[in-house]
């Protein structure tokens, strides 16, 4: 059983990464829950019933965790948060600006629904499954999958006022990153004539 | 069926296009901020706490 176990942990590593990464909008941060939920579990491994889900035990796992580290202390973000940043793609230069909005408005979202939405289309997780591995109702979770979808899709097509709001932001943001990075490469570059 | 029908029906169907549409981007959108972190290898640390753990 033990080896199975830990064959299973590591197994939903690249999930749990996911997950985690939805949560915390933050590459740094989400490593440092996906491990503080390991080590949880390690020291949990009795309260698993085997025979029982073990991935939502899993992913149930490091949302408390992710809760429980929220309360302790309240997340922050800066410019060099953003996710359009930090969600790094190599997509096609003709659907990068797309995708950098889509990053944009998925931080927009709340943490639960970001959650599920990434986990219900990303992992092909069921809402029964979603509702397992996030501690809440089957409804509860259709429904946040549900909100969150709307939300992104009125925010993308422009089918709300708070567009405008999120597209000003999130292009003032890329601005700002651009020209951070503009002042970074001019800075080396003056280092290394100087 | 009336025209009036029709053109619900026509309505509805034009709506499931532009959602499912919106579905297949929102999914490759998504696989396209999120794919990389998933394949990043583990890091050796948490590999080691893993099997410390399996061989204690």
């Amino acid at each position: 059983m033990a080896d199975t176990f830990h064959t299973q942990i590591v197994s939903i590593l690249p999930k749990l990464r996911v997950q985690a990464l939805a949560l915390t909008r933050n590459r740094a941060q989400a490593e440092d829950l996906v491990q503080d939920a390991v080590c949880n579990a390690l020291n949990a491994r009795d309260s698993f019933i085997p025979g029982t889900n073990f991935a939502a035990w899993m992913h149930r796992i490091l949302r408390n965790r992710f809760i429980s580290d929220l309360r302790k202390q309240r997340a922050t973000s800066d410019i060099d948060d953003v996710p359009g940043e930090l969600l790094s793609s190599k997509a096609d230069h003709e659907d990068r600006l797309a995708v950098k909005d889509l990053g944009y408005a998925l931080a927009r979202l709340p943490d639960d629904q970001r959650e599920a939405l990434v986990m219900v289309v990303l992992h092909g997780m069921s809402y029964q499954e979603l509702a397992e591995s996030t501690g809440c109702a089957v409804g509860t979770a259709k429904s946040r999958v549900f909100r969150a979808r709307r939300q992104l899709e009125a925010w993308m097509t422009g089918e709300l006022p708070e567009d405008d709001g999120l597209r000003q932001r999130a292009s003032a943001l890329r601005n700002e990153v651009d020209r951070r990075k503009m002042m970074g490469a001019a800075t080396r570059s003056n280092g290394l004539r100087g | 069926m009336s025209a009036r029908d029709e053109k619900s029906v026509s309505a509805k169907k034009s709506r499931k296009r532009g959602d499912d549409a919106f579905e297949i981007w929102l999914r490759r959108g998504l696989h396209q901020l999120f794919d990389d972190v998933a394949k990043e290898p583990v890091p050796e640390e948490l590999l080691k706490i893993i099997e410390e753990d399996r061989d204690s």
